[in-house]
């Protein structure tokens, strides 16, 4: 059993839940404004792309980073604009991300790589393994205060749970959304940079499998706060962790056969959702797109 | 809502635009040429692989030269063919990119991967008249060329070479979809490392369960960690772009005083000792691209034969790969050993266990 718990699982959830936070973190922001945001998927694979690619040309992973957080800015303002601006369906428009982002970074690859969705290997020198899991924990306390003690946070909460009365009191409801929304692309835009420059080398097609779906499960099961958000990305990060663990582990001399080990994430999660969430709210105003009365 | 219709117009004029880029008429230069279709895993052909070894023997039939502008190995030549490629994003695209091919009358049609038997099989009889070939898969059908690998075999060796060089005794293996054919080179690799070494233990890891386990270089790298954790020192990769964070896991580990990598990696399908030079000890190479070369040669000379095509140690079809990248790594002694197994296994004196068989 000491082959399983020991401080490898530990750094290992870290690892794993790192991505989680970040996006999650995105996804916090735009949510409590009252845009859904089931693009975090795509802009976590815009981050990614555009780190690896950055990284190889500039030679310095905070190009790198940072090119990360304006290309994760930039496709969240389509959403942005979309929801807000058009008053579209946020769901719509967050699938059309996804979508879009899946194809895009195969295409771009093929003019500057020669390739099909995938990058060169940037060389190790050049990778960022630390700082990005420094960034995701040092923001879990920020979010919580830019959001519970700051005017800034107060203003975002009234947008997203009465954006008419925070509108009488003199708040420009879209200006704060546009914020929020593009907040939660630059943070997806990290999470997908660590992916890519962070936790391996490359960008490869469809990389994040899923994961920015599972920010988001992490963000609702968190209910929409940073702290339960991040011990919800932690838990999932933890269930990957532990399945990666056990694979291989002896148990009374006999190995845990492998689909079983492979169930465990889904199980526990399941398990979790529907024994211990408890009453989960959504911000009021959520997917509600804001129409200023003449 | 004029929004979302106008997002679902424009959904539709890309979904449009998309299939008309497919449907490019016979020009007159490709007038009297063998067509030749393939369409790759979803791994996708930069894999640096698997499929990257199949877009290598295509690339060389078409022009004589590699993907990279290398010239091909072995004096394989340009054989005068006209060549499309498809990509599936996903796996339901696949039927439809082989029957667009099989529509438009291409001579040859090739599918790269296990998962495109089943879809080849039902294609292939709607069009007997057209060659098909599947690589890594089985049909019956007496259009269809099974390209198969003795993957066990070539596995074998590369667990005798890493056993030898390990110096814990204990192996790492990452497959990538927890499949029969991925087992197969699991369990040669095991076997080849007990023959050396009877005590040496495998921990065996599979990076998923769907298709998605291809495409996802973090969960292979914190696989390799856990395994290093372990106390694994060489690490056997079959896991396409999954595989290439098992490199990454074992670069960060470093080098000891006397410069020599802590942690090894084994590389697949394509040669990838130079993915990260004196990381990688070596690379249990299927030559996918003389298996694809050689079926479009059969057909450009009209030999096409159905049924399987089998290719193992003794041809070449599998085996460990050597190059300068990794020369100073493997000391004689062990290239002999390995080499003894090899004429071993060719002679029938060793039989190493087919996974797929069993």
């Amino acid at each position: 059993m000491n082959e399983l718990f020991n401080l490898n699982l530990l750094f290992s959830t870290i690892r794993l839940a790192t991505p989680l936070i970040l996006a999650a973190l995105g996804g916090m922001f735009s949510e409590r404004s009252g845009v859904i945001n089931i693009a975090l998927e795509g802009l976590m694979l815009a981050g990614a792309f555009t780190a690896a690619s950055i990284t190889y040309y500039a030679g310095s992973p905070w190009v790198g980073l940072f090119a990360a957080i304006l290309a994760g800015a930039c496709i969240a303002m389509i959403h942005a604009v979309v929801c807000i601006r058009y008053k579209a369906d946020q769901v719509v428009s967050g699938t059309a991300i996804n979508i879009l982002l899946t194809g895009a970074p195969a295409l771009l690859s093929g003019a500057f790589f020669l390739s099909s969705g995938s990058t060169p290997q940037v060389p190790e020198q050049h990778l960022i393994p630390y700082t990005p899991i420094v960034i995701a924990f040092a923001l879990v306390p920020l979010t919580w205060y830019v959001l519970n003690r700051t005017p800034f946070g107060l203003r975002l909460r009234a947008v997203g749970e009465n954006p008419e009365a925070a509108d009488a009191a003199g708040v420009s409801v879209n200006r704060m959304r546009y914020t929020a929304v593009l907040l939660s692309g630059a943070l997806a835009g990290i999470g997908g940079a660590y992916l890519s420059i962070g936790q391996s080398s490359l960008f490869t097609r469809n990389m994040t499998s899923g994961r920015g779906f599972i920010a988001l499960a992490a963000l609702i099961f968190g209910k929409w706060r940073p702290v339960q958000t991040m011990l919800a990305c932690l838990l999932f990060g933890f269930t990957e962790a532990i399945a990666i663990q056990l694979q291989g582990v002896r148990f009374g001399g006999e190995e845990i056969p492998n689909q079983f080990i492979q169930i465990i994430p889904y199980v526990l999660t399941i398990v979790v959702l529907a024994g211990f969430i408890g009453q989960s709210r959504a911000p009021r105003a959520l997917g509600i797109p804001y129409q200023k009365e003449r | 809502m004029k929004l979302r219709l106008f997002l679902i117009a424009g959904l539709v004029c890309s979904l449009l635009l998309a299939g008309t880029s497919c449907r490019q008429e016979a020009s007159a230069d490709e007038k009297g040429k063998i067509r030749v279709g393939i369409v790759f895993d979803i791994g996708g052909k930069d894999d640096r692989s698997f499929n990257a070894a199949a877009f290598v023997g295509v690339k060389c039939a078409e022009t004589g030269k590699r993907p990279d502008g290398q010239p091909c190995e072995d004096n394989k030549g340009a054989l005068g063919i006209v060549l499309r490629d498809v990509e599936p994003g996903n796996p339901v695209s696949i039927e439809p990119a082989m029957r667009a091919f099989a529509e438009r009358g291409y001579d040859l049609i090739i599918g790269v991967g296990f998962a495109q038997a089943p879809i080849m099989d039902v294609v292939a009889k709607d069009y007997p008249n057209i060659h098909f070939a599947i690589v890594d898969g089985a049909s019956q059908l007496p259009n269809v060329a099974s390209l198969v690998f003795k993957e066990h075999e070539g596995s074998y060796l590369v667990g005798v070479i890493a056993a030898r060089e390990s110096k814990t005794g204990t192996l790492g293996f990452i497959g990538g979809m927890d499949i029969g054919l991925i087992h197969r080179f699991a369990v040669g690799y095991e076997e080849g490392a007990k023959s050396v070494n009877p005590n040496a233990r495998v921990i065996v890891n599979y990076v998923g369960v769907t298709d998605t386990a291809w495409n996802n270089p973090g969960k292979g790298k914190e696989l390799a960690l856990a395994q290093i954790g372990k106390g694994a020192d060489v690490i056997f990769t079959a896991a396409g772009n999954s595989g290439l964070g098992a490199f990454d896991a074992v670069e960060q580990q470093g080098k000891d005083a006397s410069g020599r990598a802590k942690d090894f990696v084994i590389g697949v399908d394509s040669n990838q000792n130079g993915v990260k030079p004196g990381f990688v000890l070596t690379s249990m190479v299927k030559r996918v691209d003389n298996a694809v070369y050689q079926i479009v040669s059969d057909v450009v000379n009209h030999q096409f034969k159905g049924g399987f095509h089998i290719y193992g140690l003794e041809s070449d079809g599998v085996a460990y790969a050597m190059d300068d990248n990794n020369r100073a790594l493997i000391p004689p002694d062990v290239i002999q050993q390995a080499e003894e197994a090899k004429q071993k296994i060719i002679a029938g004196q060793i039989k190493v266990t087919d996974a797929m068989t069993k």
